[in-house]
């Protein structure tokens, strides 16, 4: 097999999987803290990606303070949904299908709103989506490729020395392990689950900046493909391992690259629902490495259930 | 779902536009308010991914039933189109047709998409109430029935040309073809990779891929591996601009053709100097064979400061009314009620027509029609004409 052809699949296969990264980070942090599969998160996701298509393509503004302004916009969908929603299904003790029902309506609310305001034909966040290309030997490295993995693994450190160096970090991670425990020992358990909604806006941000600086979303791209992803990353990687779902996700993203080769490209979609049931079926607590070669793994990280406590249903 | 074009012209902007168009009668138009208004269906995605395409489609539709009216209408009954939105789905296009027959009564409905001619295709033969394809080009729709009539030239007529044209006046021979896996794209790819055979070409990579997707790097690489001199992709215009982005920053500079879909400056807008030297089929006539044509380009400036996206197609949709208009004219003038199966016989006895912006057009018996097909390429930033093959 041409050896160039296999390095350009890697190359562009880890360029390719920056977006798939970030996205399952944050839907895998969230449901770390918060303890809620988050499907949501594509609606948060919507509303970052046009406000981004609002500030650089609308209003043409320049890069940094485009990227500024989804931020803000994200954080406070963010922080909003967490304050006035996961909240308030926390304390009613709401079950499963409860969170389920509601974030996936939340994503679909922000769906329909972004085809009725900004219509349903795709859009892109560049004018041009083709990116200069220099040749590094026989590989052809784009710009975006570069900006694509530096912003990606540059998120990735600073989350990283987040959640290990700092207070809040520590907090989160306590609040994962046991929030009762940790609300014993006088931590915010409110503030920790904004805080962790928060991270996960930054992360979508920027998935979000990357996706459309490639390719055209629809509005409902975040939910069909995205969202579908981070849960084959989140449950190969083990719920709760954060840093290992964005590790999966790469991983992911490589072996469809690759998969070309085997199989026809009309069969690369299937194969990501064939990952879910196999998954589901052989790898409910994910994939169980030797613990030395377990990333970033919380010692008690265990399937979390979806809510902090277990409760009665809806009152 | 409705979205029904005004029910009155005003006559200073109908003999604007009609001598825009270069058809304005001598004098003014009079319109004679007898007999019940003629309806007719027209269902064509106005939201979706294609709605790029349908909204400026049904603009050419309601521009020809404003300009027919304003010409006194049909036999002095005015023409009006009930417009439904399909979303280029089937199951919303079932139920919009089941509407426009069960509640809006038309004898006659135009759509398009093949996925969705397909569906309603059904229900057309069932309810015996004529369907007009526009712009659906599957070479299957022929084959759907005895009500259901294509005023669209089919892959088969197109892409049959390119696999000629590229063998043997662009000297390719070694051809990749890649294709969006669904109606359009997998009978589109077939008829192109037969001709491309047929003229004596070799395919060396015959791909299908799922739509939508945000990276076709792979599929890209796969294709550059076998060294292909043209690669000819059938696919949604989205996907087109996002495989053709990939395969020029993977350094690729081959050759890549498509088909009418891709006539669309917004592809050219967002690719930018990457769609320098594409090639695509159209199978309306351009400015040089149709006196009407400068008119119309003008009258799109002019209402929306711009080229429709999918300009064949907005020509062919255009037309469409002149042939439902001529369907009407017959039963009328033949005292025959006004119904599907009228309408069918009607087309079936005029047969060939000649249409402002399409030329003549004359209806087989295996219910398709022939074109020209035109050879469109980019340069300089926009559609150049750079070939013809009758």
């Amino acid at each position: 097999m041409d050896a160039a052809l296999i390095a350009q699949l890697a190359w562009t296969g880890l360029a390719s999987a920056s977006f798939y990264c970030l996205s399952a980070v944050a839907f895998a942090l969230v449901l770390k803290v918060n303890r809620v599969w988050n499907f949501a998160q594509a609606g948060v996701m919507v509303v970052a990606y046009y406000t981004l298509y609002l500030a650089l393509r609308v209003a043409e503004m320049p890069l940094l303070p485009a990227l500024a302004t989804a931020l803000a916009v994200t954080l406070a969908a963010s922080w909003a949904l967490e304050r006035h929603a996961f909240h308030v299904l926390r304390r009613r003790r709401s079950n499963v299908l409860t969170y389920f029902i509601f974030t996936i309506m939340f994503a679909q609310c922000a769906i329909y709103l972004a085809e009725l305001v900004f219509g349903t034909e795709p859009k892109t966040l560049a004018v041009e989506i083709v990116s200069p290309v220099s040749m590094v030997g026989p590989i052809a490295v784009s710009e975006w490729d570069v900006t694509a993995i530096v912003l990606t693994v540059a998120l990735m450190v600073a989350l990283h020395l987040f959640m290990e160096r700092t207070q809040a970090g520590q907090s989160l991670v306590a609040v994962a392990d046991n929030p009762e425990l940790a609300e014993a020992y006088g931590i915010d358990t409110r503030r920790a689950y904004v805080i962790a909604m928060l991270l996960a806006g930054v992360l979508i941000v920027a998935c979000m900046y990357l996706f459309g600086t490639k390719a055209a979303l629809f509005p409902s791209t975040p939910l069909t493909q995205l969202i579908v992803f981070n849960v084959i990353a989140t449950i190969l990687a083990g719920l709760g391992n954060v840093f290992a779902a964005g590790a999966v996700a790469v991983i992911l993203s490589i072996v469809q690259a690759f998969s070309i080769l085997v199989i026809e490209s009309k069969w690369q979609a299937l194969l990501a629902y064939a990952l879910i049931f196999v998954a589901i079926l052989l790898f409910p607590r994910g994939v169980v490495l030797p613990r030395r070669v377990r990333l970033f793994r919380s010692p008690d990280a265990v399937a979390a259930p979806v809510v902090a406590t277990p409760g009665k249903a809806d009152t | 779902m409705t979205d029904r074009p005004r029910s009155s012209v005003n006559r200073r902007d109908a003999l604007l536009a009609l001598a825009a168009l270069g058809i304005a009668p001598s004098g003014v138009p009079a319109f004679a308010q007898s007999g019940e208004v003629l309806r007719f269906g027209v269902a064509d995605p106005l939201t979706g991914p294609n709605a790029i395409f349908g909204v400026d489609q049904m603009q050419a539709v309601r521009w020809a039933v404003d300009d027919i009216n304003a010409k006194g209408g049909v036999g002095g009954r005015k023409l009006e189109a009930v417009i439904v939105d399909h979303q280029a789905k089937p199951d919303v296009g079932i139920a919009v047709v089941e509407r426009l027959i069960s509640v809006d009564k038309v004898p006659v409905f135009i759509t398009a998409f093949s996925n969705v001619v397909r569906a309603v295709a059904p229900i057309a033969n069932r309810e015996k109430t004529l369907m007009l394809s526009v712009g659906a080009n599957s070479p299957e729709i022929k084959n759907l029935g005895e009500y259901v009539y294509t005023t669209f030239p089919l892959a088969d007529v197109d892409m049959r040309a390119l696999g000629t044209y590229l063998h043997k006046n662009l000297g390719k021979r070694r051809a990749a073809v890649l294709y969006v896996n669904n109606e359009t794209g997998v009978e589109g790819a077939k008829v192109v990779r037969q001709s491309f055979l047929d003229a004596g070409g070799q395919v060396v990579a015959y791909e299908g891929y799922e739509p939508e997707r945000a990276d076709y790097s792979g599929l890209v690489l796969k294709v550059r591996s076998v060294n292909p001199d043209v690669v000819h992709i059938h696919s949604v215009i989205r996907d087109f601009t996002a495989i053709v982005a990939q395969l020029r920053q993977l350094g690729s500079n081959v050759q890549v053709t498509s088909y009418q879909t891709a006539f669309n400056p917004q592809m050219i807008k967002e690719l930018g100097k990457a769609a320098e030297g594409i090639i695509v089929t159209a199978m309306a006539p351009s400015v040089e064979d149709n006196k009407n044509l400068p008119g119309y380009l003008e009258r799109w400036q002019k209402a929306h400061n711009r080229e429709p996206n999918g300009l064949p197609y907005t020509q062919f949709f255009y037309d469409s009314v002149y042939i439902v208009a001529a369907l009407f004219k017959h039963c009328i003038d033949n005292k025959l009620p006004i119904n599907g199966e009228n309408m069918r016989r009607a087309l079936l006895a005029v047969r060939t027509l000649e249409l402002p912006l399409t030329n003549k057009v004359t209806f087989k018996d295996d219910r398709s029609v022939d074109s020209p097909t035109y050879f469109w390429q980019v340069k300089g930033g926009r559609f150049q004409l750079v070939g013809k093959l009758d």
